[in-house]
């Protein structure tokens, strides 16, 4: 998939649904000496989210089970609390959204990075992988970030996105 | 130092592994301990190493934890979470535990793989049918090693040699098949 076909499918996207693991982190789980596990998100993310949410754009974390800690950085992202999705059957979640939303798969973006993102990949209209994810998911990628897993995949994402739609320009024009 | 590896005879070697056991610090971690001036300890894992031991899982490849080094079970919090039935922590001696893992699941040298990364791990390398070093062992380790893996300790090593291993007994492409299928429930 070349880059000019990926920005054209880009252009028709209104929803951008983001896996967790290794695409807001960087795959790295920490455990404390009592097992509580934590990751590492990025904070360069924040402003690519906001930047596609203030366009108008939907935004939602799909993840096998949301946590306190994916709960924390919604907040911190302004992603809300209902676009927080915890199932292991992600092909079933987006069923069910796309009954109640109305949003279709050809409206929809997909980041993923495994192989069980695979099916959800090929099923949506555009699909991206970060740079470090695996073979599979970048090898049907429609576009790959430069930014691998929890290094800035969303903020590149957001930027990529909007201005295929030529509504970067408004966003950036509020910070000078 | 670099260390030529045949590959093609690590693929014989893969092909016949029904056992695949790893050590947790500088495999599945970083060989990093975070220690906070509280004293709070921290280590750090790789999410997508899960995926690595869950395919192994369901294409008859036990993976096994056994781990001499661990400080706080930090391997077993890990282990849990990924419903491995054979852990082993705090063990002293690897080729006893290993000898007894193979009676109990009726198995010879050769259906055993071992990754590992220290001194300690070199007389088991030494035994089994599939020796692994990851990127960042020490060189006598690689030495002893039939395969390389390009990931350093805690940087996916399991998930790298899971494909490795799977690709090697021509059970990939189904298995990358069947999870993409995955997701309706």
């Amino acid at each position: 998939m070349g880059y000019a076909e990926a920005l054209e499918k880009a252009k028709k996207v209104k929803f951008v649904i983001f896996d967790i693991h290794g695409i807001l982190t960087d795959n790295t789980l920490f455990y404390t000496q009592d097992g509580v596990k934590s990751e590492a998100f990025s904070l360069h993310d924040r402003i690519g989210l906001k930047a596609l949410m203030d366009s108008g754009l939907g935004v939602s974390f799909l993840t096998s089970k949301v946590a306190r800690d994916v709960e924390q950085m919604a907040k911190i992202y302004g992603v809300p609390a209902d676009m927080l999705w915890g199932s292991s059957a992600k092909m079933a979640r987006l069923d069910e959204f796309e009954r109640q939303s109305g949003y279709k798969d050809d409206e929809i973006c997909y980041v993923g990075d495994e192989m069980i993102d695979l099916g959800i990949m090929k099923r949506v209209f555009f699909s991206v992988a970060p740079s470090d994810g695996s073979p599979e998911a970048r090898g049907i990628a429609d576009l790959v970030t430069a930014a691998g897993g929890g290094k800035g995949v969303a903020r590149e994402l957001a930027e990529f996105i909007l201005k295929a739609q030529g509504k970067w320009e408004q966003f950036v024009a509020q910070f000078k | 130092m670099a260390f030529e590896k045949d590959i093609n005879a690590a693929k014989e070697r893969a092909k016949n592994i029904r056992l695949f056991a790893h050590d947790i610090h500088g495999v599945l971690t970083t060989n990093t301990v975070f220690c906070d001036v509280e004293g709070n300890r921290r280590y750090a894992f790789w999410h997508m190493d899960g995926f690595g031991d869950l395919s192994f899982m369901a294409n008859d490849i036990k993976p096994v934890f056994l781990d001499s080094t661990s400080i706080d079970g930090e391997g077993l919090f890990r282990a849990k979470e990924l419903k491995l039935d054979k852990m082993y922590f705090a063990v002293t001696d690897k080729m006893a535990k290993l000898e007894e893992l193979k009676k109990e699941l009726n198995l010879t040298d050769q259906q055993i793989g071992y990754i590992g990364c220290e001194l300690s791990d070199i007389p088991v390398m030494k035994k089994v049918g599939f020796a692994v070093a990851v990127a960042d062992a020490i060189p006598e380790v690689k030495e002893a090693a039939h395969y390389i893996t390009n990931a350093p300790g805690g940087r996916g090593p399991i998930r790298e040699i899971c494909e490795f291993v799977l690709r090697s007994m021509g059970k990939w492409e189904e298995w990358v098949e069947k999870v993409t299928k995955m997701g309706y429930k």
